[in-house]
């Protein structure tokens, strides 16, 4: 779905590279996750794919030809949710979706289920500059798939919502998916990236460092080590496991058989340690 | 039809911001001021009001709605559709000359019962627009706020008005006309008054070349600073 080699890129007020020999590809059907700290370069990469910036060194194959040479009907195929709501003030959040459905062949589907999806429906006629934040966001993001995109590119989809929303934002991510879209996202959140990214990249100062799938990542980086916690004579008591042949040890059956436990826990490692070790950094 | 589509979102969002009122309101004024006035002066000041219309209320309404597209961040949305550069800035042109047809037809058949060159007329309205939203579309682009947008007006305006004076002068002063608000002003006064049919046919040629050539420039503009931003 896109292929991306040596990809180097410079803002022309700046003469620091904002991506430098970037490698990476992302399959048709994937939901592929940028994640790094502020400034590593995830949007810039991700406005080069969708066609923003150019002048770029290097090759970005979107649907298998080169981005340079894809014109408007490119975005079609495309639906882009930006990290801060752009929206008609003015008009009705059922206004902003048929206005701008208008453009794409596919876009004048009825809006009212993904209005009622988002939890929008009740202020379909609502004019948004009354809308809250959040409320801004998931207009923002439905209007970003309405029209059916193959490839999606959602910049800090969860960013600004509240749990039960970015639940909901998360459903409709991991549906598309299902529909057999592609999905690329960037975040700075390392829950969102383990529930929904097939694979995920860490980038920072515009390189990748290392890219697998969050599970991988976790298991190849952790401890392979149990932590349970039990009642030992009213008192919370915790024991470490070497994972390895435990059904033969003694110690641990006994421990199961005897005591109350009260949590059990294995210790892989979580994507943001994962980050600190791998770069030294801080993800925020 | 995607133009077809950007012109009525475009008239939408004209009316919801509130700038036909604010059309209504200043044509309703200019009626007033033309009805006060007396039948001989009124000959002189009535092409004028009209003008005036198109022209340079249109280069600060094309500003407003750019600056309000922008400021709402809709053109970033617009840039990722299918929509093209062209097609965004053909709708401007067209839904402000839409416009500035029905106010100036309005100010010409409620104050004066004289008889004029509606072709000419209606020409001239429609040329004049696209010049100054073009015009405008140029300036716009580089601009971030209204300040800037105000400030980068005022010589581009001073450039476009002050030739029009050349009319009252001398006839050496006529190569001026290839200013092509001048131009515009000409074919103008050629709808309330005498022109030869060379030069309206003229004219027209040259606002429709300046219209076609100033529409290529607004597009390159529109593509470096607003959907590149290089
Ligand atoms: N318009 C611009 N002009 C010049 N430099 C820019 C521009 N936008 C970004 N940069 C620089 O490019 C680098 C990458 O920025 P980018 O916005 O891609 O980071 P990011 O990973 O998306 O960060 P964040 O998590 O804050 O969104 C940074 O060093 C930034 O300062
Ligand atoms: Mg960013």
């Amino acid at each position: 779905m896109i292929q991306i080699e040596n990809l180097e890129f410079t803002y022309s007020n700046s003469n620091k590279k904002a991506i430098n020999n970037m490698d990476f590809s992302i399959k048709k059907g994937e939901i592929f996750g940028f994640l790094g700290p502020s400034g590593a370069g995830k949007t810039t990469t991700q406005r080069l794919i969708i066609g923003l910036l150019r002048n770029y060194k290097g090759s970005i194959k979107v649907f298998g030809k080169e981005r340079k040479s894809w014109g408007k009907e490119f975005y079609e195929n495309i639906g882009v949710a930006f990290d801060f709501p752009n929206l008609y003030l003015k008009l009705s959040a059922e206004e902003n979706l048929k206005l701008i459905g208008a453009y794409y062949k596919s876009g004048r589907r009825d809006p009212a289920p993904l209005l009622e999806r988002v939890g929008l429906l009740a202020e379909k006629d609502v004019r948004t500059e009354n809308f809250s934040k959040g409320m801004k966001m998931r207009l923002n993001f439905i209007r970003s798939i309405m029209h059916n995109p193959e490839l999606m590119f959602f910049d800090e989809p969860t960013s600004g919502l509240d749990p039960v929303n970015a639940h909901i934002i998360k459903e409709i991510i991991l549906e598309q998916k299902s529909a057999g879209k592609t999905i690329f996202l960037t975040t700075h959140n390392m829950t969102v990236a383990e529930q929904l990214c097939d694979r995920v990249a860490f980038i920072v100062d515009g390189k990748i460092v290392v890219t697998g799938s969050p599970k991988d990542l976790m298991l190849e980086h952790g401890k392979k080590i149990l932590k349970i916690e039990y009642l030992k004579e009213e008192k919370i008591t915790s024991e470490e496991f070497e994972m390895n042949s435990m059904g033969q040890n003694e110690n641990f059956l006994e421990l199961l058989r005897n005591y109350e436990i009260k949590t059990i826990h294995s210790c892989e490692a979580t994507l943001e340690e994962i980050f600190i070790k791998l770069t030294g950094k801080n993800l925020l | 039809m995607r133009l077809l589509n950007a012109i009525i979102s475009d008239i939408r969002f004209q009316s919801k911001q509130g700038f036909y009122l604010v059309y209504v309101i200043i044509t309703v004024m200019y009626l007033i001021i033309l009805s006060l006035l007396p039948e001989s002066f009124l000959r002189i000041a009535l092409p004028l009001v009209v003008f005036s219309d198109p022209s340079v209320l249109g280069l600060f309404f094309i500003g407003g709605i750019i600056m309000l597209e922008k400021g709402q961040g809709v053109i970033q949305v617009l840039v990722v559709s299918p929509l093209t550069t062209g097609e965004y800035i053909i709708a401007k042109v067209i839904s402000l000359s839409v416009v500035a047809v029905a106010a100036a037809s309005a100010i010409t058949i409620l104050s004066s019962s004289e008889t004029i060159n509606w072709f000419l007329f209606l020409t001239s309205v429609v040329l004049t627009s696209g010049i100054f939203t073009l015009f405008g579309v140029v300036i716009n682009a580089g601009c971030n706020n209204v300040n800037q947008y105000i400030l980068k007006t005022i010589p581009y305006m001073l450039l476009l008005v002050l030739p029009c004076f050349s009319i009252l002068g001398s006839p050496l002063l006529y190569p001026l006309t290839l200013v092509p608000s001048v131009a515009a002003l000409r074919l103008m006064l050629g709808a309330f008054t005498q022109i030869t049919w060379y030069e309206s046919a003229g004219l027209t040629l040259y606002l429709l070349l300046a219209n076609y050539l100033l529409y290529r420039y607004a597009v390159k503009i529109f593509e470096n600073k607003i959907v590149f931003q290089d």
